[in-house]
């Protein structure tokens, strides 16, 4: 790697050992396992506290030098379903892209197929991350933990030390996905973190750009679209919640405006598509495009938010609660969906081009029905080989 | 090692999932033993399959199982050893998977993948084609795997404890999905599906129709433009070779790891001869590194001119295998190699000034068309009359089932004294000669053997108030010769009378038209470059440009103002013919034209300059230009396109 020869020069306080205990003093602050206590505590006391101190550890030599290319980027979480979107629309708006992945055995090939640089680190160990901010202009962080490991690993620590190495880096700008509403819900853990990850960046001096987005339609395709053409049983709760579902693709796009915008910069910001939907409404547009009825389950709200309380006694289903910690956020009757105008407007943007829901699911009904018929007339020859 | 791995990616069953894993991993060499008992091992793995696709509700769960299982199949003999070496257990997977007759070059590359974590690539195989073949014959299916299950049920007590186990499941997986949104948090579950919709998949907003059969050569890769071409190419699907001066380390790096890299020089035939086979599209953005002329004309000059003659030569080579009936083969419209091949050709004598014919300036016209001693058809003569020519013409007869309007032009391949002629073209009803209207293009010859391409598009009505040429009704050809607007005798060559011409003709052919653009050069406005070598960087490009024009490939020269390294799509664009241009543009915005040309069919065949729209200072606007702003799903490229000349 290029990269590691100049690392030297870097602030060698990242990797030392004070360093590392100002980073484990702030995680200190955060509930890893004081779970319990968290959620039952008044909401003041369960705050994290934030605050940034990574100005203190910032050598003031490291304005000179060589200066970074503005359009070299470095893209935190990109093997997922945002993340990849944001690499594509980076690629080819003709930026130079870096994908910061985990080391794995099997690496992110498709990002290397595309034409981004892939660097192994991982943001639970913050002694990997400096040497892959060397010669980056913007971070653009789309990166939240996997649900099956602890949700504070990733969405935290690695966040915290992240966002301070970017600081003591001079990082130019860094962009953050955040969640709708994550303020209104410190009972969520995740949209709590993002909460308090969104005033970290506040407070540590970055030139930065928060988008808070309400849901992905990707996620729907998964959750209903494919159950109802495999006439397998489709699950959704009787919740009145609304969610404005976004296509990946505009956010990406609408990010990168978002980010070369001078009259974005350090401002919060909110994606939303063009209409909130309830479960029901998703279901049954799926039916009518496929053609087929949905065995719907139904599942209150209220067995989702017992099962939450059950599983919140034992330790080893700990995670499994903050999973079904949204069930709360569900059962709110809140509507994740913003007025988009003003954000169209500062952007210049034109609202017919983002995607709407409709159409989605319709491309996709359309593409995957074609699909089965071309399909069907080929499997006429190769039944007899079976 | 699987094992663990295979954890780290559990289903949401929390603490259950380590015990459904372990479950998976010791049931699979249980299961392998109703299948070995069947009556082959390759039925065996297909049983196998459906059994799986069956009960294969939890897509994390069943997945490491499943490639448990075929392991297990592939390595029969020793299925410990399998389970603990990863290479042992690459290769019988690999196997298994061709027999399910997965195509596609990517299954390649995953040899150097371990078995257990898998790629997302493959859980999209996997999962697509689980869709498809449940959807597809789901019930028939489901009943046939539904006898199998019944039977392994019957026999292994194991086999109902799975089955419940996966119930149990996929029922906790849904409702455990149940308590999050559709956002951030649950991006790793939903993964699998919606990735078919966006590596490649049909709603991806970057696919391009057909781009999996196409290649694309780009020579210069690694120059500013090049390394964002080649990204877009492949974000697109296209299979993109890349033709680089050296392989280091360095330049591998720079380009996607699934380009196909030919080392060679554009200044050495022998080498782009082999970079340019198999592709179909050339992309050519290198340029000289330097202004010194030699560099220059090795690049940007013989560059060109090496690249496209090797195209042409690789396009004719395709021609001849398919013996003449492919698109890219010449239709013959005259071959002069014998001396009964000038029969219907007539030889014809006239004057512009009908009145003054035969006036007392009357010096004579003498004109043949003779096939001579050394088997060339000459056609020769004076005209010494002033406004008097002479022709030759003949009724074209093509071939049954060829019109001229699926060509784009005539090539002569000629020789003689280097004089110029002009071609004309007759339209009309063939039995009423009244209603015929007449089309000419001039032809200009070199003294020796050349060849000439007059395109259709070049050919103007003699009565200005006719259409546009039809080169669909054509059914007369004449050459023309008159001593008007002949260039000045080259000094050497015996300095002969303009008046005199000699013209021996070969072969005419029709060019053969395509609907895109084969070739792309990008060349630069002129803008920007150090005023004191600026002549002669000009100088070389044109030279390129006019090698390329001249190939008879169909081409887009891209002409962009001084390059600026910043990303594209931000501002809008102008397209102009005619040295007007005072903007600079991103290198992405020209990787973007680049690319859009190459299925564009108003691109071929054109020469434009590109660059910003200008913008003027707050009060001093004086006019506002019309200019083309790239947008999502917004091809600028046409329309801006479709209003600038052809041939040029």
């Amino acid at each position: 790697m290029a990269s590691s020869t100049s690392l030297a020069a870097l602030p060698s306080q990242l990797a030392s050992p004070a360093r590392r205990a100002a980073l484990s003093r702030s995680a200190t602050a955060r509930p890893r396992h004081h779970h319990h206590s968290l959620l039952r505590a008044p909401p003041k006391g369960c705050r994290l506290v934030v605050t940034c101190n990574a100005q203190t550890a910032v050598p003031t030599s490291i304005a000179q030098g060589t200066p970074v290319r503005p359009t070299s980027i470095l893209v935190v979480g990109a093997t997922g379903t945002l993340g990849r979107q944001v690499v594509r629309r980076a690629l080819d708006e003709g930026y130079d892209v870096r994908c910061l992945v985990r080391p794995r055995p099997a690496p992110a090939d498709f990002l290397r197929d595309w034409g981004a640089t892939v660097v192994n680190a991982d943001l639970s160990k913050p002694e990997t991350i400096p040497a892959t901010l060397v010669g980056i202009h913007t971070v653009i962080d789309c990166a939240t933990g996997r649900p099956e490991e602890p949700i504070r690993t990733v969405d935290w620590e690695g966040k915290v030390a992240l966002i301070q190495c970017a600081k003591a880096m001079g990082i130019q700008k860094y962009v953050f996905y955040s969640i709708h509403n994550c303020d209104k819900h410190p009972e969520v853990p995740l949209m709590e973190i993002k909460h308090c990850t969104e005033k970290f960046i506040q407070d540590a001096g970055l030139d930065y750009l928060i988008i808070r987005l309400c849901g992905f339609m990707q996620g729907l395709i998964g959750q209903y679209a494919v159950p109802i053409l495999e006439e397998k049983s489709v699950w959704g709760t009787d919740a009145p919640t609304r969610i404005a579902y976004m296509d990946t693709q505009d956010v990406a796009r609408l990010t990168f405006i978002a980010m070369r915008n001078e009259k974005a910069s350090k401002k919060l910001l909110t994606f939303a598509g063009p209409r909130a939907w309830t479960t029901q409404e998703v279901i049954t547009l799926c039916e009518r495009l496929a053609g087929q009825d949905a065995n719907v389950t139904t599942v209150p709200v209220a067995v989702l938010r017992f099962t939450r309380q059950l599983t919140r006694f034992f330790q080893w289903t700990n995670d499994v609660a903050d999973r079904l910690a949204f069930s709360e956020v569900l059962s709110s009757d809140t509507i994740f969906s913003v007025p988009m105008n003003d954000t169209y407007q500062l952007l210049g943007v034109d609202s017919k081009d983002i995607l709407t829901l409709e159409k989605y699911l319709q491309d996709y009904f359309t593409n995957i029905l074609k699909k089965l018929k071309d399909l069907k007339a080929q499997s006429k020859q190769t039944d007899i080989f079976f | 090692m699987a094992a663990a791995i295979v954890a780290a990616r559990a289903p949401p069953g929390g603490g259950g999932a380590a015990a459904v894993i372990a479950y998976h991993h010791c049931a699979s060499p249980s299961r392998a033993l109703p299948l070995a008992a069947g009556p082959s091992a390759g039925g065996g793995v297909v049983v196998g399959r459906r059994y799986h696709h069956h009960g294969g509700a939890c897509c994390f769960a069943a997945k490491p199982t499943q490639v448990a299982a075929e392991v297990d199949q592939g390595g029969a003999a020793e299925p410990g050893v399998a389970s603990a070496n990863a290479a042992v257990e690459a290769k019988p997977r690999k196997k298994a998977r061709s027999r399910r007759g997965r195509k596609g070059k990517r299954s390649s590359s995953s040899e150097t993948r371990t078995t257990a974590v898998l790629e997302e690539e493959e859980e999209v195989e996997v999962k697509e084609k689980k869709t498809e073949e449940d959807g597809e014959e789901g019930k028939r299916k489901e009943k046939a795997a539904g006898l199998d299950l019944d039977e392994v049920m019957a026999v292994s007590p194991v086999g109902l404890g799975r089955r419940s186990r996966q119930i149990f499941d996929e029922v906790w997986r849904k409702f455990s999905r149940l308590g999050q949104m559709s956002s951030a948090s649950s991006t790793a579950l939903a993964e699998e599906e919606q990735a078919v919709l966006i590596r490649g998949g049909p709603m991806c907003e970057f696919t391009v129709p057909g781009a999996q059969d196409t290649t694309v050569l780009v020579v210069g890769a690694t120059s500013r433009i090049g390394r964002i071409v080649v990204r877009k190419l492949m974000l697109r699907g296209y299979n993109v070779k890349a033709l680089v001066r050296r392989n280091d380390a360095e330049v591998i790096d720079m380009l996607p790891r699934s380009v196909d890299i030919v080392v060679g020089d554009v200044g050495d035939p022998s080498t782009v001869k082999s970079a340019v086979s198999g592709c179909s599209k050339i992309i050519y953005c290198a340029t000289a590194r330097s202004t010194i002329t030699g560099d220059l004309n090795r690049v940007d000059n013989q560059g060109v001119r090496n690249v496209s003659k090797a195209f042409q030569d690789y396009y004719n080579e395709l021609a001849q295998l398919r013996a003449g009936k492919s698109s890219k083969s010449k239709l013959l419209i005259a071959k002069f190699k014998s001396p009964k091949s000038l029969n219907g050709w007539e030889v014809d004598q006239g004057s512009y000034f009908p009145n003054t014919f035969a006036s007392r300036f009357d010096e004579g016209i003498d004109a043949s068309f003779d096939f001579s001693e050394a088997g060339q058809a000459v056609f020769s003569g004076f005209v010494f009359t002033r406004g008097g020519y002479v022709e030759i013409s003949k009724r074209l007869s093509l071939p049954l089932g060829s019109t001229l309007d699926r060509y784009d032009g005539l090539l002569f391949s000629v020789g003689g004294n280097g004089r110029s002629y002009v071609v004309i073209l007759e339209t009309g009803p063939l039995a009423d000669t009244s209603q015929s209207k007449k089309y000419f293009a001039r032809m200009t010859t070199k003294v020796g053997f050349c060849r000439v391409r007059v395109p259709f598009s070049a050919f103007r009505p003699v009565n200005p108030q006719d259409p546009p040429l039809d080169p669909f009704l054509v059914h007369t050809l004449t050459i023309r010769f008159e001593p008007k607007r002949q260039r000045p005798g080259d000094g050497s060559q015996s300095a002969t009378d303009p008046r005199n011409f000699e013209l021996i003709l070969e072969y005419i052919k029709a060019l053969p038209t395509g609907q895109e653009t084969d070739f792309i050069l990008v060349s630069c406005s002129g803008s920007g470059i150090e005023p004191n070598r600026r002549e002669q960087v000009l100088k070389a490009k044109k030279a390129g440009e006019d090698a390329l024009r001249r190939s008879g490939l169909g081409y887009t020269i891209v002409r962009p103002g001084p390059l600026q390294e910043e990303p594209g799509g931000q501002r809008a664009l102008i397209f102009d013919q005619g040295n007007r241009i005072s903007q600079g543009i991103s290198c992405a915005d020209v990787a973007d034209i680049c690319v859009k040309a190459l299925h564009d069919s108003t691109a071929r065949n054109k020469s434009f300059d590109v660059c910003y729209e200008y913008v003027a200072e707050q009060g001093n606007e004086l006019y506002e230009l019309v200019a083309h702003l790239p947008d999502k799903a917004n091809n600028y490229l046409t329309p801006a396109l479709s209003v600038l000349e052809k041939n040029t």
